[in-house]
């Protein structure tokens, strides 16, 4: 009990230190909106009265305040370009990325963790060469250069032409594979070098303690080992990676690739506000993050628990 | 140290590694060309035929505007340099201030800042945060270079502090304490120089994540705004691909590969170099 | 006189394609009659650990280069015998404990599933036979409440206790050979005594013959009947216990019995 309340005051300060931060940056620092709005001749009258609106007299505490009630109370405002109502486009746009993006990190962790063990039980030979060399390979590879090969591989006439260019129009399951086989198979191969690595790194130190060796003096086969002794003790490793990524890759990964294949899910509408200045999606869109983020770390905490006995 | 001999040995034994220097070098002189005012000069010269295909002329072909592709993939060698060194060191530099003071200081309220802080900046979505920063300096040039070191940091960061701590109970510390040296020498001149493999193996590290993100930044267009680099011509050649022209994308996709892949083996062998488990069967 | 439950000749361990170093086990041999214990002296890094592994086919054979004239179990020879056969001699017919339980141990499974493993996979039994069978074996290794030792996990149980557990896994199938690399040596002194006086009691009770690795005089002087002496990789001495106590013929006995002398006085 005490240490959960630890945690979330800890998660609580996290969350201040991250809305204090970008609060700072967009908006007190940030460009003046007034004139954005209003033009350059209105009159006097005019311009104070907006600025009133916009809050810009208020002293600096009083402002980060009402950030962070409005955060809280999901009185996100509209967007300052199409003036939709910023809660409605979360809800529209979230399931969009979640169901493009929640198949490629999944298939990227799996196929890491079996090609990790591939390279731990086959350490030293020529499999094991083979895919550390690809995984150094795959590390250095721009996302941007498999994105755009992938498009014209998979989606122009100068490839295979089998799969859209951009959009996104699900209305079955035909149609969601349609859309979401090439950026699911961009994200695959981009993460795939990272996690063969890290997912090999930490199989091997595993296959080096001594209760392998102990397995190994019981009897146990090759298989036996690697699926049972090490896979198991790899699991908080392999648990911390998985989860802490996820708001790596789908909030700054989705980003990426909704804007090139033109898919309405969030990160295109945090790239449409970076580049419009659109400060209530973007400043929406920060708090999510951050909540996201203490949800995932009580998540995982919570997990490890169920996965390994000495975590009491 | 003696043991530093057996690192150094166990370093050229890699000839992934080796390989991986020489073409980080090989760039890296590059660079240097260009910065010498040697190589590369004609990157923003447009004008010549659009989308001419590589010849005598423009080596790799000429982009939409006409411009020589091969000048502007040298002149982007001295930009992934600039970007890459700037922020690799000033990153792991403050990485391993922050990191040591913290481990210092291990358990008190100075430790707990500089964590709360890492972990702050870790939570930020980096995109966004670049998009802030740049909102914040309103148009001036650098928000990408301090917005990656601000982040790029805590990494180094966590390192150091962890080695700090360790190194904190070693004797040639305790002895130093016991004497009455004040910390901060303590810590300059006998802690942070053991931290050092770990700092190098980090400036590789950070120097690849920058040129990525730089990429995608430019992609973006956060990144670079005057002059040219890889991710500017990826950036203009996701047009010209669905258009059938390649050059473009072609030549700054290899020669970033390849940059990239030399400084990832290279950090690969650094990393087995100092590696403690691997050094007895 | 019956054949030896453990029989090597001229065994050698290199470190793989070094041929300039030393081999770290150079061409020892000896015999472990049967119900016999044999001890393995020496100090640290003087190979005894190593030899162990090598008998047991533990050394991985890209690392490890391990030559042998002979390496004879129960008559049936260890080396050039395929690796699945190997695997179903190891813990059913010779068996190792290791120096630190606490790693030897896999800490998240719990000790009844290690144990039971052992009898699922060398007697065939199903898991509730199995389960039946490791109480039982617990019991033996002085467990007084077996069923709470076997739903326990390894850091919830102290040293002297996760050596037992260790003891019940080896000794389950009976074994001809037990390998005991340090048992103790991680354990205080009271502990100890029990975990020893334990290994042995039961080798008797099964006709088990232990090869116990040590560095520790006083435990080869209680509980052994010959002891061979190794230094650099090479056996030095080999005699009765109360010969080699009595009239230690090389430098690197005396020297060891000395140390013991004095951290007695």
């Amino acid at each position: 009990m005490h240490y959960a309340l630890n945690k979330l005051a800890y998660g609580g300060l996290l969350i201040l230190g991250v809305t204090l931060v970008s609060f700072s940056l967009m908006v007190w620092f940030g460009p003046d909106q007034t004139y954005t709005l209003i033009g350059k001749n209105a009159s006097a009258e005019q311009i104070a009265e907006v600025r009133q609106q916009l809050g810009y007299d208020q002293p600096f505490a009083m402002r980060y305040g009402r950030f962070l009630v409005d955060l809280v109370t999901l009185n996100l405002g509209a967007s300052n370009s199409s003036g939709e109502q910023v809660y409605s486009i979360l809800k529209k746009t979230i399931p969009v990325t979640l169901a493009l993006m929640i198949p490629g990190f999944i298939l990227g962790n799996l196929l890491g963790i079996a090609l990790g063990l591939l390279a731990t039980y086959k350490k030293d030979q020529w499999i094991d060469r083979l895919i550390t060399g690809l995984s150094v390979t795959g590390m250095s590879i721009s996302f941007l250069v498999v994105i755009i090969f992938l498009q014209v591989l998979m989606c122009t006439p100068y490839g295979l032409n089998l799969f859209p260019v951009r959009g996104w129009q699900v209305t079955d399951l035909a149609s969601y594979l349609h859309y979401v086989t090439v950026p699911t198979l961009s994200l695959v191969i981009i993460a795939l070098g990272y996690n063969t690595r890290f997912y090999r790194a930490v199989f091997v130190e595993e296959a080096g303690k001594d209760h392998i060796r102990t397995a190994k003096a019981y009897g146990a086969s090759p298989v036996t080992i690697l699926w049972r002794h090490v896979l198991k003790n790899s699991m908080v490793p392999i648990i911390t990676r998985f989860m802490f990524s996820i708001p790596l890759i789908v909030i700054s990964g989705s980003l990426l690739i909704e804007s090139y294949f033109g898919i309405p899910g969030i990160g295109k509408v945090t790239f449409d506000a970076i580049t419009s200045g659109d400060q209530p999606v973007l400043k929406a869109i920060v708090g999510l993050t951050a909540v996201a983020f203490i949800l995932i770390q009580i998540a995982t905490d919570f997990i490890y628990k169920l996965v390994d006995p000495r975590i009491a | 140290m003696v043991s530093d001999l057996h690192y150094w040995s166990r370093l050229k034994n890699n000839r992934a590694g080796l390989a991986g220097l020489i073409i980080v070098v090989s760039f890296f002189l590059l660079a240097v060309g260009v910065w010498a005012g040697l190589l590369g000069q004609g990157w923003s010269a447009a004008g010549g035929e659009r989308w001419a295909p590589p010849g005598a002329e423009a080596w790799f072909g000429t982009n939409l505007l006409g411009q020589d592709i091969f000048q502007r993939s040298v002149f982007s060698v001295r930009t992934a340099f600039e970007i890459g060194l700037i922020v690799s060191i000033l990153s792991t530099a403050l990485g391993a201030a922050l990191g040591a003071i913290a481990g210092w200081y291990g358990k008190s309220w100075v430790d707990g800042t500089v964590l709360w802080l890492a972990g702050v900046l870790d939570s930020i979505p980096f995109y966004l945060f670049v998009a802030a920063v740049a909102f914040a300096l309103q148009g001036k040039p650098w928000a990408m270079q301090i917005a990656m070191i601000a982040t790029f940091w805590t990494a180094t960061g966590r390192l150091v502090r962890a080695e700090v701590m360790k190194l904190k109970t070693r004797e040639f510390v305790l002895s130093a304490r016991a004497i009455g040296l004040p910390d901060l020498l303590i810590l300059s001149r006998h802690v942070l120089p053991n931290t050092l493999h770990i700092l190098l193996i980090q400036i590789s590290i950070t120097f690849v994540a920058a040129i990525k993100t730089e990429v995608i930044l430019s992609f973006l267009g956060l990144g670079v705004q005057d002059g040219v680099s890889w991710g500017l011509m990826l950036a203009e050649s996701t047009q010209e691909v669905l258009a059938g022209h390649f050059n473009n994308f072609l030549a700054a996709s290899i020669m970033l590969f390849a940059l990239l892949m030399g400084f990832n083996l290279f950090s690969d062998a650094l990393q087995d170099a100092f590696d403690p488990k691997q050094a007895a069967l | 006189m019956s054949q030896p439950a453990l029989a090597v000749s001229n065994l050698s361990v290199r470190i793989a394609r070094q041929n300039g170093l030393p081999a770290v086990v150079d061409g020892i041999s000896f015999e472990l009659a049967k119900g016999e214990v044999l001890a393995l002296v020496g100090e640290s890094g003087c190979g005894k650990t190593k030899s162990a592994e090598a008998i047991m086919g533990l050394l991985p054979a890209d690392h490890w280069h391990v030559s042998a004239d002979l390496m004879v179990l129960n008559g049936a020879g260890l080396d050039g015998v395929s690796a699945s056969a190997l695997r179903k001699l190891r813990g059913s017919e010779i068996s190792m404990i290791f120096q630190d339980p606490l790693t030897a141990l896999d800490p998240v499974f719990s000790c009844g599933y290690q144990l039971r493993s052992v009898f699922i996979r060398h007697r065939g039994m199903n898991r509730r036979a199995a389960r039946d069978a490791s109480l039982v074996m617990l019991g033996q290794v002085g467990f007084a409440e077996p069923e709470r030792v076997f739903n326990s996990y390894p850091h919830q149980l102290s040293g002297g206790m996760r050596q037992r557990v260790m003891i019940a896994m080896a000794m389950a199938c009976r074994p001809s050979v037990l390998i005991a690399d340090e048992p103790t040596t991680a354990l205080d002194v009271t502990t100890q005594a029990q975990v020893l006086a334990q290994l042995t009691q039961l080798a008797r009770e099964y006709g088990t013959s232990i090869l116990l690795i040590t560095h520790d005089l006083g435990v080869v002087a209680q509980y052994a009947d010959r002891a061979m002496v190794m230094l650099n990789g090479k056996i030095v001495e080999e005699a009765g216990v109360q010969d080699l106590f009595a009239r230690p013929q090389h430098d690197c006995t005396r020297n060891l019995l000395s140390c013991t002398a004095k951290a007695d006085a």
